[in-house]
């Protein structure tokens, strides 16, 4: 102990005496790792944002295809659907997309009767009552008790906007236009008794596959929906996005650690000369080599420190400028984001063992191949 | 016993294409207590076998005895040990660490064995004091003179306390009255004990009347 704490004293001083490639390093090292870390970051809050916002979402949802095309659903089925064993509710949904004009964009209109997990304003209570996505109510500038004017089948209908969905929520809700069902329906130009699909929720999750087989049977040209799939499916969503986006990172990972790896190998004579000393004055190879990953390993602990905090304050209080639209897409309608912190500790250790622990290798290499050299030829500054 | 014991040492290096011997066959003991010189020409062999006498080259063939160990056959950590607890070793270039004071170079040694004690700093700053260094201790060793330099160099050598102290060059490019000093150390250093072996071209050391013997090397061989 004593021992590596002279040989810690020893490597500060070292670091001191080579201040400008030591900062180099670290600021070098700090910027790789706060590109893999923001990567990483904004990839576990999206996941983490988006579990939370399937805390609500049905067990089963049941649509009916023709053509293999999504089509309506009677409503009437719901009935011998709430019938089945293991099913705990039924609910027929209303929604659909719309082109908007004046966003030049697709919004998603929902009939929704109850909050499930969406709102955070009030939802309409009657019919000519919507509530909207944060991202179009800031791009159409609509407040709560404004008008917002769609015009379906050629003539616009009006409705009051009551509410607006709060950032919160905004990777589900950004695009959302919800209205009563039966209103949802005039919107969209949907029959009455009718529904896009049928949400159902089970008294157990276990009982989703047995199920499924059961509704495909009853409801012909039924697609039924599992919520732990999707959930996967988004899952890997992210984690592809992450991926991507780490793997375009590569190429910065391996030019800083071809860098580093050059201006490690490269000892100059002075260093050469310092480990001949050391050698020389009584140290040992093994010694030499420990001052050398000591003084790697401060560098690579405060370049990884710096760089995480950076990551952070780039994904969280800044909001990942440019690198957010990576991982949500291009969609006209972005959702405004307050990114919560989540972070996986099996990632940061992945993180620190792609950049730390490879930068602390290369850095010992040279160090050993000029200790174990005889310390005369050394000074000499001899291979 | 002899504090160092050479038999039929030769040292052979590759310069190229050609193979240069720098050290020839050397047989010789110096006794303990004893204030050697090996005197010669550039290029004759002096430094490689101070650094084969210190563990610090390793012989082509040959046995090297220091104090009675055989370092030839040992592995390296074990010669490390070897000098790290018997020879003190002063290089003509001084070798001192530039961006370290005068303190922290002294005291360079103790590090791998867990940092200088109290005492040992103590006496790392009498031995200063005692070649003139006192007021220098905390200065950067860049902005000492050559002299001063070769007195920290050899302060550094002697930190450890080693039986055996081993010098290249020691009063190279120094003024008389530098060299005197130099010499007048060394042979205090005899007299206390210590076994002193120095490499040098410099009359005013192979010359002085306190040497014990001169021992004189041309192309790699003891000639007297």
């Amino acid at each position: 102990m004593k021992r590596q704490l002279a040989l810690i004293d020893f490597a500060l001083g070292g670091l001191r005496r080579r201040l400008g490639k030591s900062l180099a390093l670290t600021l070098g090292l700090a910027f790789v790792v706060a590109l893999f870390g923001a990567a990483l970051l904004l990839t576990d809050a999206l996941r983490a944002e988006y579990a939370r916002g399937t805390g609500g979402m049905p067990d089963l949802t049941v649509q009916r295809l023709v053509a293999g095309r999504p089509a309506l659903i009677d409503v009437a089925v719901a009935d011998e659907l709430a019938a089945l064993p293991a099913v705990r509710r039924v609910e027929p949904r209303v929604w659909g997309y719309y082109f908007f004009v004046a966003l030049e964009a697709n919004v998603t209109v929902v009939g929704a009767t109850e909050a499930r997990t969406l709102a955070d304003g009030r939802l309409p209570a009657a019919d000519g009552e919507v509530a909207v996505g944060a991202s179009i109510a800031d791009l159409l500038g609509l407040r709560v008790g404004d008008e917002i004017g769609i015009p379906v089948e050629g003539e616009v209908r009006f409705s009051d906007v009551v509410g607006v969905f709060g950032e919160d929520a905004a990777i589900r809700t950004a695009d959302l236009i919800v209205a009563t069902p039966p209103h949802a329906r005039r919107l969209l130009g949907m029959p009455e008794g009718s529904a896009t699909d049928l949400a159902i929720d089970l008294t157990t999750q276990d009982e989703a596959g047995v199920l499924t087989e059961r509704i495909g049977a009853l409801v012909p040209g039924a697609r039924v929906l599992d919520a732990r799939l999707l959930e996967r499916t988004y899952e890997l969503t992210f984690d592809t996005r992450g991926g991507l986006l780490a793997l375009l990172l590569l190429p910065a990972l391996a030019a800083f650690l071809l860098l580093a790896w050059e201006r490690l190998t490269g000892l100059g004579p002075g260093e050469r000369r310092e480990i001949g000393v050391l050698k020389a004055v009584g140290w040992g190879t093994a010694d030499v080599l420990a001052a050398r990953m000591w003084e790697s390993a401060i560098v690579a602990t405060f370049g990884a420190t710096l760089g995480a905090v950076l990551a952070y304050a780039y994904v969280f209080w800044l909001d990942a400028p440019g690198l957010l639209d990576a991982l949500l897409g291009w969609s006209a309608l972005r959702p405004p984001m307050l990114l919560v912190p989540a972070f996986d500790p099996v990632q940061g250790f992945a993180l620190v063992a792609a950049v730390v622990i490879p930068f602390v290798a290369i850095s010992v290499v040279p160090a050993w191949r000029a200790a174990m050299i005889d310390p005369d030829q050394a000074l000499r500054g001899g291979e | 016993m002899s504090a160092i014991a050479l038999e039929d040492v030769r040292k052979r290096y590759r310069d190229g294409a050609t193979r240069v011997e720098a050290v020839a066959g050397v047989t010789l003991e110096v006794p303990e207590g004893a204030l050697w010189v090996l005197r010669g020409p550039s290029g004759s062999g002096k430094t490689t076998l101070l650094g084969v006498m210190g563990g610090m080259v390793t012989p082509t063939s040959g046995a090297v005895r220091v104090l009675g160990e055989e370092l030839t056959h040992l592995r390296d950590h074990h010669r490390t040990e070897v000098r790290r607890r018997k020879v003190g070793f002063v290089f003509q270039d001084l070798s001192l660490i530039d961006g370290m004071s005068v303190r922290e170079n002294v005291l360079l040694p103790l590090v791998p064995l867990g940092g200088a004690t109290r005492e040992q700093v103590a006496r790392a700053e009498a031995l200063l004091a005692r070649v003139g260094l006192g007021d220098r201790i905390d200065a950067r060793a860049s902005r000492l003179s050559g002299g001063q330099r070769q007195r920290a160099a050899i302060v550094r050598a002697l930190v450890p306390s080693p039986p055996v102290l081993l010098l290249d060059e020691p009063t190279a490019h120094l003024d008389t009255d530098n060299a005197r000093e130099i010499v007048d150390l060394l042979a205090s250093l005899r007299d206390e004990g210590t076994t002193v072996v120095a490499a040098t071209h410099d009359p005013r050391l192979h010359d002085d009347p306190r040497i014990d013997r001169a021992v004189l090397m041309r192309d790699g061989s003891l000639v007297e």
